[in-house]
């Protein structure tokens, strides 16, 4: 359980910090490398939750696929790579109401329900087959709807990006 | 235990024949893809609506013969219990179909007219109609989400696929972007809701539910709180409408009718489900919240309406308070209740989209004010007694299917003796009317210098008009059919 | 003090409530979408955490359709967004005033 301990509290506090700074950085470049820092510290906290499948794919999609994209929109935008003051003052109070109350509220209840579970350290580990049994089982319905979605984006894509 | 699962799989049993309307709609969407990329010169706007309109027909056949065994043999459930075949589900599906058929015959002209590609228009109107058949048929809320987001990105698209347009453009980001936002926040509920019953499958939530007494149930009242914020959203409800006119206002006017019918009318479907269906054990939680809903939308959507100027955004604004009286109906949380809702959304979907149909006729699509609309009963006085049986209806006048919808509504919410509410739904419904009945005014004050160029219409235009019209009237006159329709159609959750 | 499963949800909670402060502050449309990315990120966190506590697999299944949903929202987000800031660059949300706020 140590090294659970010491592992997560590194973890979090990399997570945390660059989520942070993600959202306060000037610098657009500089927010996708800190969402990659999020990303790659979330794999991490999976492995260390047994859930190997989603820790592969978390780096195999979101920092090997999503990122990309996000790095090739910035390419193809142009956006101007240096510090660029964007942050608006008009929705401040607005935000600073909905971050309070929404944290607040999810905060409050999670802990209130699951502040003193303890992890689940003797049940069995779940693997990647298991993942795929569950799939192709109760989860059978969402992915077959899952390629309505994925057609539907395949398509949009070709439309949004074909012309002009 | 890995290698055991393996060689022990079954797959769930398929009922197919439940799932024939929505493979129709997607079949249509990849002949039409397929069609357009072999043979890219026979691929006219007429082939692509034809075949449109052909799925659309076929799949209502096959939604009435799963009417017929849903009610001989009862409702159940297929595919692990996350595919809901009940009225509920076979009532959406038909909604939706009117809904698509009304949409394809709408941007016939549009497309040929604006020279939008017809083929990927029409296979996302297909795959987004499919999106919400799935989301208001679906028993598990993951498979709900995953309707919802196929319903939303098809829509996304739609709006931005006018290249010459920039405001159709802004309004799809913003849209997209709020749309992603309410989505996270839709999830966040689901993740939450798992958590607090273990399961995502609206049965077993439903039955966890009803079995176990909470000893705290803040995490749930949190996962209700999320979901609710999420569907909200989408159905156009206030505090979380502000999206609504600048999207109705910049989108091309056909995909604003798809809009406001379809997506509000799934966001409703799984906000029943969810809420009446699996939460019912828990109604005392959640109906004082959505009562509080209801009353917001009403007052915003109606006095907003009055303060606008560009009739686009008076109907924007007109949906926002048209989903007011269906929370109404959800907040009672009876069966009668429920049944008003289906109503309601039902003869709504007829209204708006013919009201758009007009709309879409009358010229640009983003610059609508209530000025062109000046001498529109002098020039083309049939299609303007049309569009004002249509606005009438709307403001829940005698006669039209709106007063029945209104009164069930009202009749609910007094049944369940929620007299502040009831009383609200009536003066803002005075107050609506004020916005209807100012354009119906602008078209017939006789204005000599503003002989508007008013452009020709097309055939479609008429042909939905004319049926949506003719509709609005028949479920004004005599109610009774559609009542006992939408009083089969109340959601049950069920398993196997 | 060992950590519970609770740590695990609050930091999805911050991670969710960070994003979603994010979307409502930032004004650069791409940097919108990696808050929402954000946002879908904590959701998964926290599901993977239930899944763990309540030893159940399906909040593993479920984190694996969220992200497919999330990569066909960042295809036609960035899509749309690639298409208009193409036109303008350096276009703000706030410079999308051709309609009103």
């Amino acid at each position: 359980m140590v090294a659970q301990n010491i592992f997560f509290g590194i973890l979090a506090a990399i997570v945390a910090i660059s989520a942070l700074r993600m959202v306060t950085t000037r610098n657009i470049v500089h927010a996708a490398l800190y969402l990659v820092a999020v990303l790659a510290g979330l794999g991490a906290l999976y492995v260390l939750l047994t859930a190997e499948f989603v820790a592969t794919t978390q780096v195999l999609v979101y920092i090997g696929a999503v990122m990309v994209l996000f790095l090739f929109g910035i390419m193809l935008t142009k956006a101007p790579l240096g510090n660029v003051m964007e942050m608006t003052g008009r929705q401040w109070p607005l935000a600073a109401v909905v971050a309070a109350l929404l944290g607040g509220v999810t905060i409050y209840s999670l802990v209130d329900r699951f502040g003193s579970e303890r992890l689940n350290t003797d049940g069995p580990i779940y693997r990647t087959a298991d993942v795929s049994d569950e799939v192709f089982s109760t989860y059978i319905v969402p992915f077959e709807a899952v390629s309505v979605l994925l057609l539907a984006a395949l398509i949009g894509a070709i439309v949004l990006a074909r012309k002009d | 235990m890995a290698t055991q699962s393996v060689l022990a799989f079954v797959g769930p049993s398929v009922n197919w024949w439940a799932l024939l309307p929505q493979m129709i709609l997607l079949g249509a969407a990849l002949l039409i893809m397929l069609v357009s990329a072999l043979a890219p010169k026979q691929t006219s706007t007429p082939f692509v609506t034809v075949t449109t309109m052909c799925a659309a027909i076929t799949s209502y056949i096959v939604a009435t013969g799963l009417w017929n065994d849903v009610q001989r043999d009862g409702p159940s459930s297929s595919i692990a219990s996350a595919f809901g075949i009940d009225g509920f589900s076979i009532f959406f599906t038909m909604l939706i179909l009117v809904a698509l058929a009304a949409t394809a015959l709408l941007s016939h002209g549009y497309l040929d007219k604006e020279g939008i590609d017809a083929p990927e228009f029409h296979a996302l109107l297909l795959c987004s109609a499919a999106g919400a058949i799935v989301m208001a048929s679906a028993n598990d809320l993951v498979v709900m989400f995953i309707g919802l987001e196929a319903l939303s990105i098809g829509l996304y698209v739609m709006i931005a696929m006018h290249d010459r347009r920039q405001e159709a453009r802004e309004s799809a980001i913003k849209y997209f972007v709020l749309g992603a936002f309410s989505s996270a926040f839709l999830l966040y509920g689901i993740a939450l809701t798992y958590g607090a019953t273990g399961s995502t499958n609206l049965i077993h939530i439903r039955d966890y539910l009803g079995a176990v007494v909470f000893r705290d149930q803040h995490l749930l009242m949190a996962a209700m709180a999320l979901l609710l914020v999420g569907l909200s959203f989408k159905v156009a409800a206030a505090p979380f409408h502000f999206w609504a006119p600048d999207v109705y206002q910049g989108a091309p006017s056909p995909v604003t009718g798809w809009m406001a019918s379809v997506a509000k009318a799934a966001g409703f479907a799984a906000l029943l489900r969810i809420f009446f269906a699996a939460f019912a054990s828990h109604r005392i939680d959640w109906t004082p919240i959505v009562s509080v809903l209801a009353a917001v939308t009403l007052v915003v959507g109606a006095v907003m309406a009055i303060l606008q100027n560009d009739v686009k955004r008076m109907l924007a604004f007109s949906s926002v308070s048209h989903a007011g009286y269906v929370l109404i109906a959800v907040q009672a949380a009876t069966d009668q209740g429920t049944a008003a809702a289906l109503f309601y959304l039902f003869t709504y979907t007829f209204m708006v989209l013919g009201t758009f149909a007009v709309v879409g006729a009358m010229g640009r699509d983003d610059d609508h004010p209530l000025a062109n609309y000046a001498g529109l009963g002098r020039s083309r006085p049939v299609l303007a007694i049309g569009f004002t049986i249509l606005l009438l209806a709307q403001a829940g006048i005698p006669t039209t299917s709106g007063f029945v919808a209104k009164f069930q509504v009202i009749a609910a919410a007094v049944n369940n003796k929620n007299y502040v509410l009831a009383g609200l739904a009536m003066i803002t419904a005075v107050v609506g009317a004020f916005m209807y009945l100012r354009i119906v005014m602008a078209m017939y004050v006789d204005n000599e210098e503003q002989k508007s160029s008013v452009p020709s219409w097309h055939w479609s235009t008429k042909v939905v008009v004319i049926a949506m019209v003719g509709f609005t009237l028949l479920a004004g006159l005599v109610p009774q059919f559609l009542i006992e329709f939408a009083e089969d159609a109340v959601p049950i959750l069920i398993r196997g | 003090m060992d950590v519970t499963t609770g740590w695990y949800l609050v930091l999805g909670a911050l991670l969710f409530v960070i994003g979603g402060t994010g979307l409502l502050i930032r004004r650069n449309p791409l940097v919108m979408l990696m808050c929402v990315e954000l946002m879908l990120n904590g959701v998964n966190l926290s599901l993977v955490a239930f899944a763990q506590r309540l030893d159940d697999i399906g909040g593993q299944t479920v984190v694996f359709f969220v992200l497919v949903v999330a990569a066909a929202e960042v295809v036609v987000g960035l899509g749309l967004v690639v298409a208009i800031l193409r036109r303008r660059p350096g276009t703000t949300a706030d410079d999308l005033s051709t309609l009103r706020g």
